[in-house]
């Protein structure tokens, strides 16, 4: 009997250590910045304040404002390079094009700080671009660093080659003889988009947005690097709240407010990885 | 030059080709355009305006770089946290995925999920939260806040890329291994362990890779005291000329490509974005 009930522990025991690592370092401060986040700072007493703080003052809400007008521009032009990139990379059979789908693994690999140092030695108003431009006698400012236009710039460096490998990964999952007889039934390229490739791909296209969405609201080192004074991202408003002005409630209040962002898309994800399951059941 | 031409360049490849040629140079000059300039400069010794290629090339900045005392014991740190968050990790993770992967129980699907915790929380948003409490636990500025802040970084994707490699491997290639009298940890040393290495060698990489480049959680929770690599390069960006950035950019950036051509047969597509579908 006894050895039963150390067969059945075995899976537990071994899940304890990774799982007690979350429980302690992830779960409990969650929940503990959570309850902080209810507390007037100095009484300890519930209250809302620390959240009105971010939907009253004014230079909050315009960074709450910037942050998501930032993310949706980044979704919005990542889905647009991404996915004709990937819909190339799948059905051109090229030298070329191979050679683009292994060149667009690195980026990845990149360590971002490296990247938005490199993406800022070319577009600052002395750099790469601008000596060019002198070459032809022009003096090209574009004034490019420190805006909103900058760190969508970056974004779009890092998100759009990780989107293009998972819709590619998706297209490749559907047969060529699909497309080759709908084609032969007579049906042009914007029917085959329209009824083929985008039914069968936007699920993971789905899941892309979601991770792009996610990582870019709560980013800290592209804006941190290449982003303006004001209005802030979020990222940076709330390293500011901890670091510079120690408001660890009001800290707490933003993390929750952030999440709550997040979250939206992370129903869409789940929402859609449970859809998968169920069509996979029928 | 006339070669160059794009007119005469549209006739003589036709169309497709053109445009595909075209999608090629714009896919270059964005994404390796700037990571080719920063290799250039890193050796380059003046690189004044108005020059593209700079004035003169030489190694001039790499002892600059490298007659720093705080880069270099960055150097040091970052090597040593990320082995250790490394080896930790694949100790606490590997049972775990091994368990979920192997055997049947109350609570599976829901701890395989909590891994997901992790990143549903934002970033900057967790490592505030940790903070908090590391001052409790007087973990604030120490090796091992940094290291416990980056094991839970990739945490997800070293329990569930294991995960998925150990689930692939057929349950009667073990029972053939025990019907021949194999112990059970001679089972799992010499059947299943080599045969789920692709999966837990791509995800050591992402784990020590990840370490390597963590800035953010490292300067939040363990500035000043530990300065690595990415801390520093914040530093690096801000202060020194583009000359000596790129020398530090591309001591950064040589371990990445290190481990990715010599781990090129593990690391396939479908691995680089592993573990962020459920299947």
């Amino acid at each position: 009997m006894s050895t039963d009930i150390q067969k059945k522990a075995i899976p537990y025991l071994l899940i304890l250590p990774s799982f007690a690592l979350i429980a302690l370092f992830v779960v409990y401060p969650i929940l503990n910045s959570v309850i902080r986040s209810f507390r007037h700072p100095d009484t300890g007493t519930f209250t809302l304040a620390n959240y009105l703080y971010f939907f009253t003052d004014p230079i909050q809400l315009s960074n709450i404002g910037y942050t998501v007008f930032v993310t949706v521009t980044t979704v919005l032009l990542t889905l647009l390079f991404a996915y004709p990139f990937s819909i190339y990379l799948r059905f051109s059979n090229s030298r070329l094009s191979r050679w683009i789908y292994g060149l667009n693994l690195l980026p990845r690999f990149v360590p971002g700080l490296v990247a938005v140092y490199a993406v800022m030695l070319v577009i600052n108003d002395a750099g790469v671009i601008n000596r060019i431009g002198r070459i032809f006698g022009l003096n090209i400012q574009m004034g490019l660093l420190h805006n909103a236009k900058s760190i969508i710039i970056m974004n779009l460096w890092f998100n759009i080659p990780f989107a293009t490998l998972i819709i590619t990964a998706a297209l490749f999952g559907l047969k060529a003889s699909v497309i080759e007889s709908a084609r032969d039934i007579g049906a042009s390229k914007l029917t085959i988009f329209t009824k083929i490739i985008l039914p069968l791909s936007y699920k993971d296209a789905l899941i892309a947005v979601t991770f792009v969405f996610m990582s870019n609201i709560g980013s800290f080192t592209t804006p941190y690097l290449v982003g303006g004074n004001a209005p802030k991202m979020l990222g940076i408003a709330l390293f500011d709240q901890f670091n510079s002005y120690m408001a660890y409630e009001r800290a707490a209040a933003l993390s929750f407010i952030m999440f709550l962002i997040c979250s939206i898309s992370s129903f869409i994800y789940i929402y859609v990885n449970l859809k998968e399951s169920k069509w996979e059941q029928r | 030059m006339k070669y160059l031409n794009p007119n005469r360049l549209y006739h003589a490849l036709g169309r497709r080709k053109f445009l595909e040629f075209t999608l090629f140079t714009v896919f270059l000059l964005f994404f390796y355009s700037p990571l080719m300039n920063t290799v250039m400069l890193a050796f380059a010794n003046v690189y004044r305006v108005p020059a593209v290629i700079p004035q003169q090339f030489g190694f001039q900045w790499w002892s600059f770089i490298l007659s720093k005392e705080s880069l270099m014991s960055s150097i040091f740190n970052s090597f040593v946290i990320a082995i250790v968050a490394t080896a930790v990790s694949l100790i606490i993770c590997v049972p775990a995925a091994y368990a979920l992967s192997r055997y049947q129980f109350r609570g599976r699907r829901v701890l395989m999920f909590s891994y997901l915790l992790t990143n549903a929380f934002p970033k900057m948003g967790l490592y505030v939260s940790m903070g908090i409490l590391f001052y409790k636990f007087n973990l604030m500025g120490t090796f091992a806040g940094v290291i416990i802040v980056h094991i839970i970084n990739t945490l997800m994707f070293m329990v569930w890329l294991p995960m998925g490699a150990l689930r692939n491997i057929h349950r009667q290639q073990e029972e053939a291994a025990r019907d021949v009298g194999a112990t059970p940890l001679q089972v799992f040393r010499k059947v299943t362990l080599p045969m789920a290495m692709p999966g837990i060698a791509v995800a050591s990489i992402f784990t020590f890779l990840g370490s390597l480049e963590e800035s953010e959680g490292t300067m939040l929770v363990g500035f000043p005291q530990i300065n690595t690599m990415a801390t520093e390069m914040y530093g690096v960006i801000s202060d020194y000329p583009a000359t000596a950035g790129a020398v530090f950019a591309l001591i950064l950036i040589v371990p990445s490509l290190l481990i990715l051509f010599l781990f090129r047969k593990y690391i396939k597509p479908d691995s680089v974005f592993g573990g962020v579908k459920i299947k």
